[in-house]
């Protein structure tokens, strides 16, 4: 293998690469083909473009993660990596090796064989500096997923780099903690190269200064600044599915959305009466071991309806879902279409009337092609073969899964994962179906496309209750809202909601 | 590193340290994976002694299971440790350590034996069974062996039967399944061609 | 749950105090010992002498103790049953079909059960007596441990709590789906499969997320290092050698 650093020079803030080759092994073509890319010193740059385009695949070429660390054949006329680095990755999960957070900032500076006497200081410098307030001893796992990044920049800043690589940084964050992690980095980057892959703009978007945006085969089409990009490149932004300031009111405004609500109004039924309700909660508590974890004292679920759930993280929203699948011990009165449920210990079927998508669709899959999957979920219900053929390709197409059937599900997009996943779901016919953030990490085109997915499935008749912390969900898609607060149901009303009337900007002090 | 000479051969540079980080990963997940199969098996281990034997070749699957999929040298013997530690770690005393060593040598012998070019059912099978002679090896001193000849037959015979099925054919069509999912792209050795067709 | 403090004492006994390399060394040694021995009484006295160490030194409160110890105390009996039952031997004391009791058979049954509750116990008092994290700095400095593996495995560990939840996550996709299995040894490798399947693509790529975040960091194989926690050889190490000798020897002359 040859190496890259001969071509390198050492005095220039500049980085970047020339011709860049790189193909990923087991793949058929190559990811990049003579890419070219420049950053000069201490410029904001954001990479946008499609998932899957290998924005981040660029960022750990430009700092050398690739081929270093990661096995990757690459080949490039000159590359420029940076004299000091650091990278922020999306995962709040998966960058830590440390239990508390004084070890894992420890790690780094024994990595750059600082002196033990000047650790502690330079832990509550950097600490300090990312506003990351906490005794240094913390453990990493009580911190909340914003903090946990805002620890990863901590690192970072140990590193004393000239540029700072973030990939997409705050996707798998709640709207508190996308705050958290873009204050910090604005507050110490002023000096540094800062290169940003990010589907969630809204923070950024006026903040840097240029912006590259890929196509789906990975060329550069555009290299402007944000201004021009946002003008000109408007049908590519949407398309990519970024998160940009505008993007609900664009959606909001759109034919396809104003059609879906129009067909709304007509096809909602009129006030429900109370006997109608689906389920109905009376004293409802879920337990985990022995510990009650979410208490209800009196909700109904009602057809037709589009129930969102909201709440902080650990209030037990999904905990709720849980106790509702009889997947965990429960107590109370639970009745479904007037019909007891049976809480019993040992008897854990869940109902058949409910189903469920979890958040991690690669947990629910079971087959090896995606045909399979969502034939499974026919077969069980003891169709014919050839019943089972023909529904399940109508399923497929129906859920805009034009892909090779035979395809291997882990091997699809994320959205086309959740997709998959609700369609398997949806497969079983159940009167409700129950989801947890089904569209939590997706980019904007993905969540539009999986709740008009939902929007449809309610229309035909499916009941829908999602757990979600996205206002703009549950402002414009929502029926019914409950609020969970540490471990309690907050407004389970036992009478139907007056509908979409009052919604609309009431909401939003709930959180 | 991983240098190529000019055949394109690996040569035996040790383990980058992504590598070694997975193969770690695995045994630990195989160590959780084989707390739960100890529940399981201690239900039976009373009342089903032939069951139980039968069951056993799950103690060997860790290191042909993460040769299978990984493909570089060390990684049955690191990954088999590194379960062995999970267990130790979760209370299940020294002997586990020692097992878990000796028997993740003798995996990683037959792999060296076909110089980490064969990964059929027949070379992880027999990767599984010399996992079971070097657990038998230890057993000699431990004391579990001082069995009358029958029982002992019977005991050790159905272990070998039992880890040639878990490692040649459990091991290896999980692996065959993992594969479809297209995560070992990413971990095996990257070969020339995948170099060449940068041209 | 937390691997990394799975334990807490009552209150810290000097035992914590003794460099955590040192006692890792010791206790395996002795372990070794112990394993290779062949002579029951012997081993007895070791398991006695781990108990009095586990229950006197640990700083746990003893129910916990006597909770901790009760798998140790079946392994005895379940270990020592088939022995005795099946072990070969000259002096038969007893036969009934193919189940024999024999001298033999039952002094090594015995050795068993010992040689079992003895490696519980010193394990046990090795596991509530040392934090993880203390254990792999002091096996970097005083054992020359490769820091690879040190932060690998503590890497590694960090994720088991995800791990298990997605193994509980996956027992209620099966529920939800509607997934039966077959009987027999089919039917264990259909759970197998299906349960290995997600948890292990799951984990490798976190794994691998993992270990491009660490060399982000500067992680470099082989290269040296400075320790936030430094551990040093203390004279409380060579009171805790002496005495585990000498307890040792006691327990090898009393035999």
């Amino acid at each position: 293998m040859e190496t890259v650093n001969d071509q390198q020079e050492q005095h220039s803030n500049t980085i970047g690469v020339t011709n860049l080759r790189l193909k990923f092994p087991g793949e058929r073509s190559l990811l990049f083909k003579d890419l070219s890319f420049e950053a000069k010193d201490s410029e904001k740059v954001l990479f946008l473009g499609p998932s899957g385009c290998g924005k981040s695949t660029l960022l750990q070429v430009l700092s050398g993660l690739i081929p270093n660390s990661i096995e990757v054949p690459t080949r490039q006329d000159t590359i420029q990596l940076p004299k000091s680095y650091g990278f922020v990755f999306q995962d709040p999960d998966t960058q830590f090796c440390m239990p508390y957070v004084d070890e894992e900032l420890a790690f780094v500076l024994e990595n750059l064989q600082v002196p033990r006497e000047q650790m502690d200081e330079r832990m509550d410098d950097v600490l300090k500096r990312v506003g990351l307030d906490v005794p240094p001893h913390s453990r990493i796992d009580d911190l909340s997923q914003g903090m946990k990044q805002r620890l990863a920049l901590a690192s970072v800043l140990l590193l004393d780099p000239d540029v700072i690589f973030l990939d997409e940084p705050s996707a798998l964050l709640d709207p508190e903690g996308t705050d958290q992690i873009w204050d910090s980095v604005k507050e110490v980057s002023e000096d540094k190269t800062v290169i940003i892959v990010e589907h969630k703009i809204d923070h950024i978007a006026d903040w840097v200064d240029r912006v590259i945006l890929f196509d789906d085969s990975g060329h550069i089409i555009a290299d402007e600044t944000p201004e021009v990009i946002f003008e000109q490149y408007q049908s590519e932004i949407t398309e990519y599915g970024i998160w940009h300031p505008n993007v609900w009111e664009h959606y909001t405004a759109s034919e396809s959305f104003k059609a879906m609500m129009k067909n709304r109004q007509s096809s909602t039924v009129d006030l429900v009466k109370d006997t109608d309700r689906i389920v109905h909660l009376q004293q409802f508590k879920g337990f985990y071991g022995k510990k009650e974890k979410i208490h209800v004292e009196e909700a109904s679920i009602y057809p037709n309806s589009w129930l969102t759930i909201i709440g902080d993280n650990g209030a037990g929203k999904s905990t709720l879902l849980l106790a509702l699948m009889r997947l965990i011990q429960a107590s109370g009165n639970y009745t479904i279409h007037g019909k007891a449920v049976s809480l019993d210990k040992k008897d854990k079927t869940p109902p058949k009337e409910l189903s469920f998508v979890f958040q991690n669709p690669e947990l629910q899959f079971i087959e090896n092609t995606v045909k399979d999957e969502v034939a499974f979920s026919l077969q069980i219900q003891g169709l014919s073969t050839k019943k089972v053929e023909e529904e399940a390709e109508h399923l497929l197409n129906a859920f805009r899964l034009y892909v090779d059937h035979e395809h291997h599900p882990y091997q699809l997009s994320i959205g086309q994962k959740r997709r998959l996943s609700v369609a398997t779901a949806f497969a079983h016919h159940s009167d409700i179906l129950l989801l947890d953030e089904p569209t939590f990490g997706q980019d904007a085109k993905s969540t539009y496309e999986m709740l008009e997915q939902l929007e449809e499935l309610r229309q035909q008749g499916t009941t829908i209750v999602m757990v979600t912390h996205d206002m703009n969900i549950v402002e414009h898609f929502a029926t019914d809202v409950w609020t969970v607060q540490q471990g309690k149901l907050l407004n389970g009303k036992d009478t139907p909601d007056e509908k979409c009337e009052t919604k609309v900007g009431t909401h939003h002090e709930s959180i | 590193m991983w240098l190529k000479n000019k055949k394109g051969r690996i040569d035996l540079k040790g383990l980058r340290f992504t590598d070694l980080l997975i193969t770690i990963m695995v045994g630990i997940v195989f160590g959780v994976i084989m707390k739960f199969w100890d529940d399981l098996y201690s239900v039976i281990k009373p009342i089903m002694p032939v069951a139980r034997q039968l069951l056993y070749g799950m103690w060997f699957m860790v290191g042909p299971f993460a040769m299978l999929l990984i493909r570089k040298p060390g990684v049955a013997i690191i990954a088999s440790l590194a379960g062995a530690s999970l267990s130790a770690f979760i209370g299940h005393g020294f002997e586990v350590l020692l097992y878990g060593l000796v028997q993740g040598l003798g995996a990683e012998l037959i792999f060296a034996s076909f110089r980490y070019k064969r990964f059929g059912i027949f070379v992880a099978g027999f990767a599984g069974v010399a996992s079971c002679f070097a657990g038998f090896f230890l057993d000699l001193f431990y004391g579990y062996a001082a069995l009358e000849a029958w029982a002992l037959f019977v005991k050790y015979g159905l272990r070998v039967i039992s880890s040639f099925i878990f490692t040649g054919i459990f091991a290896y069509y999980i692996v065959r399944a993992l594969e479809a999912t297209g995560v070992t792209n990413s971990i095996r050795p990257v070969s020339k061609e995948d170099y060449e067709s940068l041209n | 749950m937390n691997l990394f403090d799975l334990f807490t004492p009552h209150k810290k006994t000097w035992l914590y105090k003794v460099n955590p390399a040192v006692k890792f060394v010791l206790f395996f040694a002795l372990f070794m010992i112990v394993f290779f021995n062949q002579h029951y009484q012997f081993t007895m006295n070791i398991m006695i002498m781990s108990a009095l160490l586990l229950f006197l030194f640990s700083g746990y409160r003893l129910k916990r103790l006597l909770l901790f110890s009760i798998p140790i105390v079946i392994s005895i009996f379940s270990t020592a049953v088939t022995m005795i039952l099946f072990g070969k031997g000259e002096t038969i004391w007893w036969q009934w079909g193919i189940i024999k009791i024999s001298e033999e058979s039952f002094y090594k049954g015995l050795l068993l059960g010992f040689k079992s509750a003895s490696f519980g116990f010193l394990g046990l008092v090795f596991l509530l007596t040392s934090r993880p994290v203390m254990l792999f700095y002091a096996l970097m400095q005083q054992l020359k441990l490769p820091a690879k593996f040190a932060y690998s495995f503590m890497a590694a560990l960090r994720l088991v709590p995800i791990i298990i939840d997605e193994l509980q996550a996956r027992s209620n996709a099966f529920k939800v789906r509607g997934v039966t299995f077959s009987k027999g040894i089919k039917g264990i490798f259909e759970r197998l499969r299906l349960y290995m399947l997600p948890i292990f693509a799951q984990s490798i790529r976190r794994a691998q997320r993992l270990a491009i975040a660490m060399e982000a960091k500067r992680f470099q194989i082989g290269a040296d290092r400075t320790y936030y926690y430094p551990t040093t050889y203390q004279p409380i190490d060579g009171v805790f050698a002496l005495l585990l000798i000498s307890l040792s020897l006691g327990a090898y002359f009393l035999s």
